[in-house]
């Protein structure tokens, strides 16, 4: 969800717009989704979020149909295989079905939106997702926040903040997120939804609740300025990442929402000063970062650290993990420092 | 086994070209096969005086391949002809390239490509990959364009000599162009002018056939002109052709032109 453009990059944030809307459509709970293509577009999207959902020690299998297109329906369309596969879900009872095209698909001119049109008694929403019309996964995951936000009704706002389309495939996306209630709550502000983690349907309906929305990354700017259109609301374009990253971020939580960051930003410092007490044995180490590469804003973050810490940065020190994503607020410098100590003392 | 493809725009005659070509051959004593790969489903419908002949697509959509045999889709016409039409999805749905595709294998699946020579009647332009399926290895070596002198028809040729160079460009592509056939609207000068297009698409005019009545007559017939009006001068051309297309062995990778070229040359006859 990042747009690093890097060559070693491309793979890592290409990727496909499918994958990207269904990480976003099967955090829905009690929703179907309905991956319109040959079942081997569902399986393969199937198998990852499954594995991830295993990695984060979720039992929820993820609710996934496919129309099932073979040859015939390529030939003749694959408009009735949708609809009976509609059938097939609307009959389970979800709360909501959302309806994923695919390349095949979009390429043989099925009317998916019309299709999704006729009544079911059931909200049937359709997400343009055929990945080779030039989106990647970043793409499906924005096409899938903005589409699901335009169900929510416009509302009176009470002061809370949202949070934007976590990655909801990053390993660290609960760890994160508790951070990110911490330093809010630092502030007394409460957090209002999760748009989009395993998020109740009826909670959709709050969206528009919020005063401000924090967003995951700069990747979904283009959902912050969907939701600030439609509701209003002023956003945060990503996590915050490093020491002054954090305090500035606290700083601008607060300046949004009305509520003064001064002891919250005190309290903060003071926190990020023992976290360093607390690895001062690093210091003088000379390390070596491995990660994503020196263009990666997850560097910039670990070479402040280093810094903070007196530590030295030089290829032929001991190799330490720089992660993919910069490390957001204190815990996340914390969890990454824990893993150079292991590296170092290994 | 010759296998030959006609293609050209659309309306310019390639199924009445190829109906009877394939009835001139049958009348040598050769084993045709005519496969119209046009959704509309009409090339053979002479040869099969009248009928529209179900189309594999059809037998496909309403049995499932698994119900078929080769004698639900081949069907014989005129003179021992075998007929074949490939059809396709109901319009504005589906993909009718894919089914050229899936017609094909289903020909194969079967062990249908067989006889003394096949002839694909094939939709207008080469609009998708799907429908340059009977150029590619295996199938149609040479192509034959069908045009009239008008300016839009000669475009639709000249496209078809780009995706035939295109083609011919892969490593085991046997495909060639084989000649022009100019079906023709009696335009002055016309015979020159697609003789000249085809010369400049390094290839020569096989055959010109006229506009001549005794086409619509045989038609309303339900007939080709071989078979209606045998004495005709119309019959003896086709058969000229027949006989061009069995001693033909001056197949050429085009050179298409550029649409200025095409239009200059155009003027020149006008």
């Amino acid at each position: 969800m990042s747009s690093n453009p890097l060559p070693s990059n491309t793979s890592r944030y290409g990727g496909c717009t499918l994958t990207g809307a269904l990480s976003v459509t099967t955090s829905v709970a009690g929703s179907i989704s309905i991956v319109h293509g040959p079942s081997g577009c569902a399986h393969h999207n199937f198998s990852l979020l499954h594995a991830t959902a295993l990695e984060h020690d979720g039992a929820e299998v993820p609710q996934i149909l496919s129309s099932g297109l073979l040859e015939n329906e390529i030939v003749f369309g694959g408009e009735a295989a949708l609809g009976q596969a509609l059938a097939r879900a609307a009959s389970l009872g979800p709360a909501y079905i959302f309806v994923l095209s695919t390349c095949i698909a979009e390429t043989i001119g099925d009317d998916a939106a019309a299709v999704c049109r006729i009544d079911r008694g059931i909200p049937v929403i359709p997400i343009p997702t055929g990945g080779f019309l030039g989106g990647v996964f970043e793409k499906g995951v924005n096409n899938a926040l903005c589409t699901i936000a335009d169900t929510a009704p416009v509302c009176t706002r009470d002061g809370t903040v949202n949070i934007i389309g976590e990655k909801n495939l990053e390993y660290e996306v609960e760890e994160n997120h508790a951070e990110i209630v911490r330093l809010l709550s630092a502030l007394g502000l409460f957090v209002n939804i999760r748009f989009v983690h395993q998020i109740l349907p009826d909670d959709i309906a709050a969206l528009g609740r919020a005063s401000l929305n924090i967003l995951r990354d700069q990747g979904i700017c283009p959902v912050g300025e969907h939701l600030k259109e439609r509701f209003g609301t002023v956003y945060l374009p990503s996590f915050p990442s490093g020491f002054s990253g954090t305090l500035r971020f606290l700083e601008q939580a607060a300046a949004a929402c009305g509520v003064p960051s001064r002891p919250a930003w005190s309290d903060e410092q003071a926190v990020q000063e023992d976290l360093l007490a607390g690895f001062s044995d690093l210091a003088g180490t000379c390390i070596a970062l491995n990660g994503a590469g020196p263009a990666s804003s997850a560097y910039g973050v670990a070479h402040d650290v280093a810094s903070a810490l007196r530590m030295k940065v030089s290829a032929d020190g001991c190799r330490v993990p720089v992660p993919v994503s910069p490390p957001v607020g204190t815990a996340g410098i914390r969890r990454m420092l824990h893993r150079w100590r292991r590296a170092i003392y290994a | 086994m010759k296998q030959i493809a006609l293609y050209g725009k659309g309306g310019i005659g390639k199924s009445t070209t190829s109906a009877n070509l394939s009835a001139a051959l049958s009348m040598q004593g050769l084993d045709v096969l005519q496969i119209g790969c046009d959704p509309k489903r009409d090339s053979t419908r002479m040869l099969m005086h009248g009928s529209f002949i179900p189309t594999v697509m059809d037998l496909v959509r309403e049995r499932g391949d698994a119900q078929l045999a080769l004698e639900d889709i081949v069907h014989t016409g005129f003179n021992g002809v075998r007929c074949v039409e490939a059809g396709g999805p109901e319009p504005g749905v589906g993909c009718a390239g894919r089914g050229i595709i899936a017609t094909f294998q289903m020909l194969e699946k079967f062990g249908a490509l067989s006889g003394d020579v096949i002839v694909y009647d094939v939709l207008g332009d080469v609009v998708c990959g799907g429908f340059a399926m009977p150029m590619r290895e295996g199938y149609a070596q040479e192509v034959y364009l069908v045009t009239s002198g008008e300016i839009m028809s000669l475009y639709a040729a000249n496209n078809i000599c780009k995706a035939i160079r295109r083609l011919s460009q892969r490593s085991k592509s046997t495909c060639r162009l084989a000649g022009v056939i100019c079906n023709a609207k009696n335009m002055p000068r016309e015979d020159e002018l697609v003789g000249e297009f085809a010369r400049r698409v390094n290839s020569r005019l096989v055959q010109y056939i006229p506009r001549d009545r005794s086409v619509q007559v045989a038609e309303m017939h339900k007939q080709t002109v071989i078979e209606y009006a045998p004495d005709s001068e119309q019959a003896e051309r086709y058969r000229t052709l027949a006989l061009r297309v069995m001693e033909n062995s001056a197949f050429t990778i085009p050179t298409p032109l550029d649409i200025n070229e095409l239009e200059s040359l155009a003027l020149e006859y006008f």
